[in-house]
Formats: C-alpha cells, structure tokens, sequence
C-alpha cells in the first residue's frame, strides 16, 4: 500500500518489516525520528524486539555486537558526531563477520556545529569494512533496508544505509509499504552461521597472530567482493517480487551522453529534472547514479562511462588536502582504462547549502565548455567571505 | 617568508555576536517567575512561625537574624524550644524523604544563643498610638498580647496575681523541662519591647471596674488554675490534692512530702510532669490513665521518660472511691474497657463489676483545669461578641472592649496556642482602633499563613512575607534530587540515671557546628535560598542577579518560557504560568 | 508543480498542518513532497513547513524559496516575519485572524483569505485558551481557497494521522472551510 510517509519512518518500516530482535540506539538529530518510532512500535507491542537504551553510540555498537553475536538480526541508527563516536566499533563490527544493519543519516561533522547534510561523516567510515548504501529517495530507502538484512547477513558484513539530512530524513513522500507477508518471503529469518552457544562455547575476538591475520582480512575483502554479485542477485529477487530495482549504479541517458553527471543521495533526484530540461535543449547528457560505495562498482561504472567523454562528479563532501572523495574514487575506477573521460569535481551542498537546478546546469556549463579540469575540486556557490579577523 | 601576506585568512567558528541579537521572549506562551509559597510547617505553627525562612537563616550562620525572625511571631523562642509540642515537625516535608527537620532543637538553639552573646532584637515596630491596654494575667497569652500590641505601638500595662512573670510556665512545668533563666529571658524580651508587667496584683471586680475606665481595651488571659472535681466518694480527703499546686510549690522552691506512693491521675503533660517530679523527690509515682497510653495527650517522648525513670502506668483504669485505711489510702479503680473510637483515640466506658483497689499514700488529680472564677469565662451570644478562632471579642454599648484569650478560650491548651491568642487579640484591636469592628475578621483572613489558622504579624505589619503565596508546598514539588539522606541532628539528654536525682535540665545544648548542619537539611520549602540553579540552568542567559545580588529577577526580552527554572528550583520558590495573551 | 509555505510557532502544528496536507491531496490523486523548515525545533518560536504538490513524480529536492501560496497561524508573525518573502504573484496567503488585517500595504498583489481559527478551534475544544490548536482549522479554510483538495480528502488524511479527537478536528476543518473569508487581489 502506498502511504505518505517520512523518510525517517521508511527506514524504521522496513526495520519493523524485517522482524529485527535487537535495536540499541543513542538519540541525535537528523537520526532521532528513526529510533522514536521504533522504540515506540516496540513499547506498542507492534515489535518483538529488545531495544536497549545506551548512553552512547559507542556503547550502541558496542550492544549491537554482543547481541549479534548470540544470532539474532540488530539494527541501529546514528548520525554525524554519533557516528564518528562509533568509530573503533565499526571496525570491530566488520571485522568479527557480524552483519549488523545501521541507517546512517548524513549530517555535517562539527565545529561548526551543523545539523545539516554532508556525506563527510559515513565517507570517513569507508575503510571500516561496512558495505553502505547511498539512497536517493523514501522508497528506496525502505527498499534498500530491507535488502540490507540479506546481503548483510548472506556476506557476513555489516551494511550502513545513508540517507541525506532532512531533504530525505524529514521528508515526506509516497512511499510503497509491503505486506508482512510479503516481506516475509522475501526475507526469511536470520539463520546464523555462527553464535554465541553455551553449549558449544568458544572465543570472540582473540589475539591473531601475523600467521592468521592477514588471511583474514583477505578473506572479509573476497566478501566484499562478493557482496556486488550477491548484490545482484538480491535486487533480483526484489524486483521480481516488488518490481523495483536499483542496482549498484544507475545510468541514466547514458548511452549518447557526452557529459555525465555522477550523483549520490537526493542530488540524483533534482539532477533528474535538470536532465529533462538539458535534454529538452538538445544537450547530450546523462546521471550516473553511484548507490554502492563500497564495495565499490568500478566494473559497471567502467562499462557504463566507455564512451562518454566528460564525466562531472558532484561531491557532498570533502576530503581535505585531496578533493572530494567520490571523485576520487571515480578516478581510480577509470584511470586503468586506456581510453577513460576527464573527470571534472564539483563540491556542492556543504553543510545543508541546497544544491539546486541552476546549480547543477552551472555545473553542467562549467564542465562542457573546459577542455580539461582546472583543479581537481571546484567547490560551487561559495560566496565571499568579508571582514575576517 | 613573510607571513602577514598570508592570502588565506581564518575565517573558522568563532563568533562575536551575543545571543542578544536574538529577542527569544516573542516564543514565549509560558511565563515562569519568582512566586515565594508557604511551607507546610508554617501553616502547622499555631504562632506562624516563619520556619522555612528561620532555617535557611540559621543555615547560613546568621543566627541573630533567625532569632528575630521568630521573635516577629513568638515571643517565646526560649520557652518553646523546650516545652512546644512541635506540631511543625509533623508536618515537615523532609519525613517523606527521611526524617523531619529537628526544628524544635534549632529553635532552642537559637535561643540559647541569643542569651548566650546578650543580643539585642532589632525588630520593627510601628509609632506610638493614642489607646492604652490593660492586660490581666501575666502568662503566655497575657505576654504574648502585650508584646504584639506593643510592637504595633500601643502602651500595655500587665497585671499579674502572683509574685512573678510567667502565669504556668513559671509555677506549672517543673524545672528540669523548663530552667528559670530560659523562661526569664524570654519575659524581660517582653519587657525591654516596651511593657510594664505588675505582679502581686489581682484584679478583682472592682479593680476592674477601675480599669475600665482607664484603659481602652482589656485582655484578659488569666489561664485555667483551678483543677476539676473525679466526683467520687473520699475526694475531701487531706491525701486528695491537685497535681497542679503540688507543681506550683515545687516552683515555689518548697519540697512537698513524697515518700511512698504518689497515685497521679490523668494522662495529660501535668499528670506526667507530677510523676516525674515525685520521682525525683525520692517517691515512686503510679500513673492512672482511664484509656490506653497510645491515647494520652501527653507528649510521647515524656511518657517515655517517665516510664523509663520508674514511673509506673496502669492503663484503662478510672477512680472510683477513696478511703483512709491507717495511715495510707486506698483507692478503688473501675476497669474500663474500650467502646470505640473518638478522633483517633479511644472511647473508653466502665468494664461493669470489675473494680480493683490500690493502696497508696496520696493521690495527685491532674484530669484538667477550669477558670478560677466564672467571671473569666466570656460571656455566651452576646451582641457585639465576636468568636475569633482563639479569644473572644466583647463589644459592650459603653466602656472598653474586653477580649477573652489564652486557656480562656482556646481548645488547645499549649503555650503556643496561647501565643496565638495573644497575637490575635493584638491584631483583632488594632484593626478595631483603626478600621473598625465590621473590619477585624477581613483584616485577619488577609494575615493567615497559607489557608490558616495561624496569623502573621510580618504579613500584618506589611513584611516582605506578605508577598509570598498561600499555596502550600507540598513533598511532591520539592525537586528532591538535590537533597540527599542526611541523618536528623540527635538531641543530646541525660542519662536517665542522671536525669532522676535533680531537676537539672534534661535536653542538653547542641553546638552551633551541629545546628548549621541540621538547618541545611530544611528543604526551605517555597523559599528562594539564593541557589542560583535558575541561573546556572537558564538556556537563554535571562536569570539576572539584582544589583545587590540578593535577589534575581527574569529577562523577559529573552525568556522563551521552557521552564527549566522552574522544574531546576529545588525548593518550588518559582512558578510557571500560561502567558496572558 | 505547486508550493505552499506554512508559518506559525514552535508547538502549534505547523509541521503537522502541511503533513495532513499533503495527505489529503495524495488521497486526492497527487504527488506530494512534505517538509518542515530544517533547523532546530524550538517551542515558541518561528517555524515554517512546506507543501510540494504536483501531478507527476516530485525529482525536486530542494528547500522551497518561492512558494505559490502561503498560510499564517499566527497573525503575531506578521510583525516580525515577511510572510510575503518570495510570494508569488496573485498567490494566496491566508491568515489566522479574527478580522481583516488593518495594514493591507504588505498584502498588494496577492490574494488574501482570513479566518478566526483561534475561535473555531477553541469551539470544537482543540487546546486551551492561550494555547489553541489550530492547524486542523487551517487546513479546512485552506482547501476552500484553493478549492482543493477536497474536504473528503482532509477528513481522511485527519483520520489517518490523528487518533484521539479526529471528530473534533474534521468538524474544525469543516467550520473553517464555511467561516474563512476570502477577500480575493488585494490593491
């Protein structure tokens, strides 16, 4: 049934959906509204699950952790500060194979104190081992939810949902809500292949020598990998149940373009109507919407972006001293290509600033009418800053 | 390199802008604010006690100001700090959270310290009136009235029967609970306010009748002294006397006989402290009580005393007859058993056929007191009487008026209530000289302490206590996440072998270290103690401090209503109303 | 595609007047995007939510700057904030007012409707005396401006969201939609 709902409440729907047993949480805005409605349908009785209040997001992961491990399905969600607080137990999270699902709501990293979007905060966390999901709209975000239980869980890595601060969190839209029944036979209970068992006991997390440790981690990166095919298999089966799908990049008029956007979060649903009206103009251009950033789709971005000749990556995010991180991560996916397009950065939308029509058709001049990029980052709409003292 | 050609300046989150830029007061719909209420042991005071206020005073050393605080309300801090009954106590707020505030021990003290270092009140009084007072009976409802309408500036001429000051606390409680110099203290407070006691003076009808004349109005309190009648067979006997002259000769510096066995009866302060006393004069005393010891309306601790320093008590036991047998005497007892309940106590009546007799050497009566002339008594439905809720007002068509008070007409017979009574009289004349008869009952609901009974004369007199709230605080709107258990200060007393073998004071000082450490434990309720929570938790910065920092009143250009202050007052001093839109 | 601004304070629904909004008109057949103002949330203070309505997929992913109609829940904003700000011509702009504002001035070249939503709301004992709830109210009036959505559409997106005193709450909508004034062009 389609219903008119909030961001932040897509995601705890496909929580409810998916009959998680174990939510911990630490409040922080943009991400409250998610957990309120979920400690609410808990207290309701609409949910069978132990939510754990904590006194903080360290000790949330931390929670989450210990209640995986025993093989039931967590779900968390954090934002900005919270997450970076969480950082350590992301690692750890990864690294003991626990697929706990997290939604991730982007919000600016302080000072200045900001409450807004920015996907610095879940970018800095692309090293920790957690598969993460950009999404660009409510139904995609209850989708993705619901598909990060199975990959998750089928892979043995935790998945991060992202969703941009209030133009997805507090926004609210037509959105699509499965039945339980449905949902149900699209994702069946949790079947652990490990757990914490009193009747079999073992150790968590022990000293691993140089001899293990490296296969280890070679073996979470095979996971990894294997998460885009098992990635592909799942929209498979949600497409053919629900008839939506997303795949881990999105190309959009791509195949004539000569300049292609390559968008994250809500900026792909505004960059749409941009492409109407370029296209309206006669102007060959398409979006390359990046939904997967880790594990990262180099091999569809590679065969989608062949022949085109100019692609402009617009960054909500900085990495400082380089440029914005997914251009950068665009650039290594094409530079192995014999003959790959220029790569032109944009950052845009710092902080909560709208990226809006016109912004992205300046982006759009800018990148058609240069030859080659003058910086690697050319950061749009920064007014002039007077009277510093 | 030069440095200063540094093309890229600091532009970084810094600001020099103040949150006053932003007038957050136009948000506001709540509107918190200062709003003083009324603690629960003040309204449980028959004086009205300022105590909440008493508290934080000698809370923060300032024991000469929370002296004279009392002594607004009560001229008798020495006194009651020994002998009140402490109501206050009962009510306390602070026994929700662990035990009450030992407000009767802090009274003591402060009074203790006040003859101690020789202070001097300060206290307001207003200028001189044109009427003069007589009062007759110079004991606490007689002081009382005269120091009261002294402080309002009237001219009060006390007359007393006896030889001395006090009326039944100089001849009725025995010294080992009440010292002479306590009690002395006290009266010549009275005395230096301004008014003339005259003892050795009784007024008899003619006298009276002189006063009349002279005066404007006349108190009259001179208590009850005379003691009621068992109306049983033997009652004349020379071995049947009343427990209340047996006291007054102890207090007259005689010894009374008390060899052997002293039966007292009665179950009230005077039966006990003829107990008491008896045993300290060598005798054994044996207490008989005609309903259970849970009933007496004597204090519980001095009960306890008595019993503990050999007192013995039989319980459920009424005279019935009294015979001479030799040189003793014996007493028949009616058994009594218990037919219900009368307000908390039990409704006793005679066990039929079941009588037991003692053999005793004297019987003391202590079953109460009556007037010692009907002519003391007011006069019943009277034009021109005015039943007030502790004297009696008489208006005749000529001549002064006549207020009746103290035992007179108080049901509750304590000193406190007779300081009641006094300050009633005082307010109730007042207010006759000034505004006019039609205006003494407004007059004295507008000066109750919370929904009342009890008056004050700092609200009377136009203190800062006017401006606080009637509303009670009760244990619920005390934020008592500040106050931890803190034990209750123990009155130090002598052993009770100590205690037995004088009539030395019992109740023994506590230090001034001690008295500060109990005073904190007040919750102060309704009271501002200057905390500054309100400040400190403010989101917006609009708690201000007075210019003399003693007080602090709200920005309201900035106030946007969240009501932190309010819910952070520990002590409920403020309020949070719908703003008036 | 059409855009509506809400302003009123902290506590008084404001969020929830565009969201039931929003309701009603996905009840009625459209696209809808609802959002309040990003920013802190503070009782008392200034608030603004906004309203995307259109007949395709709403891509627009933006704050909204130059709505085509504007509603006021609190004439006391009108002292201290530009309800007009980015208005567009001839837009609507109802206003939660006992009478006819007395200064027109800042109202010259668009549409104006009033209604006493303090008084209806009061009427069907939504909030108290200085505290009324008024967005349910608003709401009513506002679909009578704009002669949309219908008023079957609001009573069912009130249901959905409201659950205690849902009755109230339609009967508010439904006095407003009969009491609201509509003065039309202003100057």
């Amino acid at each position: 049934m389609k219903r008119v709902l909030e961001g932040s409440h897509a995601v705890a729907e496909a929580v409810r959906l998916a009959k998680v047993q174990v939510i911990s949480a630490y409040p922080i805005t943009p991400q409250t509204h998610i957990v309120e409605i979920l400690s609410e349908y808990c207290t309701k009785g609409m949910m069978k699950a132990k939510f754990l209040r904590v006194e903080s997001e360290h000790s949330c992961m931390a929670a989450l952790i210990g209640a995986q491990s025993t093989g039931v399905r967590t779900f968390t969600a954090t934002s900005g500060q919270g997450l970076a607080l969480m950082h350590e137990l992301l690692h750890w999270a990864a690294g003991a194979r626990l697929p706990i699902v997290m939604a991730e709501v982007n919000r600016a990293l302080a000072p200045g104190w900001n409450i807004w979007v920015d996907q610095t905060d879940s970018l800095a966390q692309r090293d920790t081992g957690w598969i993460q999901m950009y999404c660009e709209d409510g139904q995609e975000v209850l989708d993705s939810t619901l598909q990060a239980f199975r990959l998750a869980e089928v892979v043995n890595l935790p998945v991060m949902i992202v969703l941009d601060a209030f133009y997805l969190s507090h926004t609210y839209e037509p959105v699509e809500v499965p039945s339980q029944e449905e949902v149900d036979q699209f994702l069946p209970p949790f079947e652990p292949k490990f757990r914490l068992d009193t009747a079999h006991p073992c150790g968590f997390g022990p000293l691993v020598a140089p001899g293990d440790y490296m296969e280890m981690r070679y073996h979470i990166a095979m996971a990894m990998e294997e998460a885009l095919d098992r990635f592909d298999e799942i929209e498979a089966a949600f497409a053919a149940q629900f008839n939506r799908r997303y795949g881990p990049v999105e190309a959009i008029d791509c195949e004539d373009a000569d300049i292609v956007f390559i968008t994250t979060g809500t900026v792909t649903s505004t960059c749409r109507l941009v492409l109407q009206d370029l296209r309206a103009k006669g102007e060959k251009v398409g979006i390359l919407k990046l939904k997967l950033l880790r594990p990262f789709p180099t091999e569809q971005i590679r065969e989608k972006l062949r022949s085109v000749k100019k692609v402009a990556v617009v960054d909500r995010n900085f990495s400082f001293g380089a440029s914005g991180i997914f251009a950068q991560e665009v650039r290594a996916a094409l530079c192995n290509m014999p003959v790959h397009p220029t790569v032109f950065g944009f950052v845009a939308g710092i902080g909560g600033r709208d990226v809006t029509p016109e912004l992205l058709e300046m982006i759009y001049w800018q990148t058609k009418t240069s030859d080659v990029p003058q910086k690697e980052s050319v950061w749009m709409g920064l007014r002039e800053v007077k009277n510093v003292d | 390199m030069n440095e200063a050609k540094n093309p890229n300046p600091l532009f970084m989150p810094i600001t020099y802008l103040t949150t006053e830029s932003n007038k957050t007061g136009s948000w506001r719909f709540l509107h918190p604010q200062y709003d003083e209420k009324t603690s629960p042991c003040s309204v449980a005071c028959p004086a009205g006690e300022d105590i909440a206020r008493i508290e934080m005073l000698a809370s923060q050393g300032l024991f000469k100001e929370a002296w004279e605080t009392i002594l607004r309300e009560n001229p008798f801090p020495s006194v009651c700090g020994r002998v009140c009954f402490h109501p206050c106590e009962g009510q306390c707020n602070r026994r929700e959270l662990d035990m009450a505030v030992a407000i009767h021990s802090l009274e003591r003290f402060l009074a203790d310290t006040a003859i101690r270092y020789g202070i001097k009140p300060v206290l307001e009084k207003r200028p001189s009136q044109k009427q003069r007072i007589a009062v007759i009976g110079a004991g606490p409802a007689g002081l009382s009235a005269a120091w009261f309408l002294s402080m309002l500036g009237y001219a009060c001429h006390v007359f007393e029967a006896s030889a001395e000051a006090g009326g039944v606390l100089r001849w009725g409680i025995p010294l080992y609970r009440l010292p002479l110099n306590a009690l002395l203290h006290d009266i010549q407070q009275v005395e230096a306010q301004g008014v003339t006691i005259y003892t050795g003076k009784p007024v008899s009808p003619d006298v009276l009748e002189i006063m009349k004349k002279d005066y404007d109005a006349v108190f009259i309190g001179c208590g009850h002294g005379r003691g009621m009648s068992m109306n049983v067979p033997g009652e004349d006997l020379k071995e049947v006397s009343e427990g209340l002259d047996f006291l007054r000769k102890l207090r007259e510096g005689e010894t009374p006989p008390c060899q052997g066995v002293s039966a007292i009866i009665g179950g009230g302060n005077t039966a006990i402290d003829v107990a008491r006393s008896v045993v300290r004069l060598g005798g054994k005393a044996l207490l008989l009580y005609r309903r259970r010891r849970q009933d007496m309306p004597a204090l519980e601790l001095e009960v306890e005393m008595a019993l503990e320093e050999g007192v013995k008590l039989q319980e459920l036991v009424a005279p019935a007859a009294v015979a001479r047998d030799e040189d003793q005497v014996v007493l028949t007892l009616q058994e009594m058993k218990i037919a219900g309940d009368e307000g908390g106590r039990a409704r006793v009546a005679p066990d039929e056929g079941k009588t037991r007799k003692v053999r005793i050497d004297r019987i003391f009566k202590a079953i109460g007191a009556q007037a010692d002339e009907p002519r003391h008594q007011p006069p019943a439905g009277d034009e021109g009487l005015l039943s007030l809720s502790h004297t009696v007002l008489v208006r005749g068509n000529q001549g002064p008026v006549m207020v009746f008070g103290g035992d007179l007409t108080n049901e509750t017979k304590s000193v406190v209530h007779a300081v009641a009574s006094g300050k009633e009289a005082a307010m109730a004349l007042d207010t006759l000289f000034r505004e006019g008869f039609e205006a003494i009952v407004p007059k004295l609901e507008a000066c109750r302490v919370g929904e009342g009974p009890s008056l004050s004369m700092e609200i009377y007199m136009g203190g800062q206590r006017r401006l606080r709230n009637p509303h009670v605080v009760r244990y619920e709107e005390i934020n008592t996440d500040y106050f931890g258990f803190i034990p209750r200060v123990i009155q130090p007393r002598l052993l009770k072998e100590e205690r037995v073998q004088s009539f030395e004071e019992i109740d023994l000082k506590i230090s001034a270290n001690l008295a500060m450490k109990e005073s904190e434990r007040c919750f102060n309720c309704g009271l501002c103690n200057q905390c500054d929570n309100c400040f400190i938790y403010c989101p917006d910065t609009s708690v201000m401090r007075d210019k003399d920092h003693q007080g602090r009143h709200i920005n309201y250009d900035y106030c946007k209503g969240c009501g932190l202050c309010v819910v952070e007052c520990p002590r409920n001093a403020m309020s949070l109303r719908e703003e008036e839109s | 595609m059409i855009e509506i601004r809400f302003h009123g304070r902290g506590g008084q629904g404001t969020v929830v007047a565009t969201i039931l909004l929003a309701k009603a008109f996905f009840q009625a057949g459209y696209q809808v995007q609802s959002f309040p103002f990003f920013g802190v949330e503070r009782r008392g203070a200034p608030v603004e939510a906004y309203v995307r309505l259109d007949k395709n997929k709403i891509l627009l992913r933006t704050n909204v700057t130059a709505p085509n109609h504007v509603a006021v829940q609190d004439q006391t904003l009108l002292n201290s904030i530009n309800v007009t700000r980015g208005l567009k011509p001839d837009g609507w702009i109802l206003i939660n007012s006992p009478s006819t504002p007395a200064n027109l001035k800042p109202f010259a070249g668009f549409q104006l409707a009033h209604v006493d939503a303090n008084r209806i709301a009061l009427n069907h004992k939504l909030g108290t005396r200085t505290h009324p709830i008024v967005n349910t109210t608003m709401i009513g009036a506002f679909a009578r401006m704009l002669e949309m959505p219908s008023m079957e559409a609001i009573a069912a997106a009130i249901r959905e969201d409201i659950q205690v005193e849902a009755q109230r709450n339609i009967e508010a909508a439904h006095e407003a939609f009969e009491a609201v004034c509509l003065m039309g062009r202003i100057g």
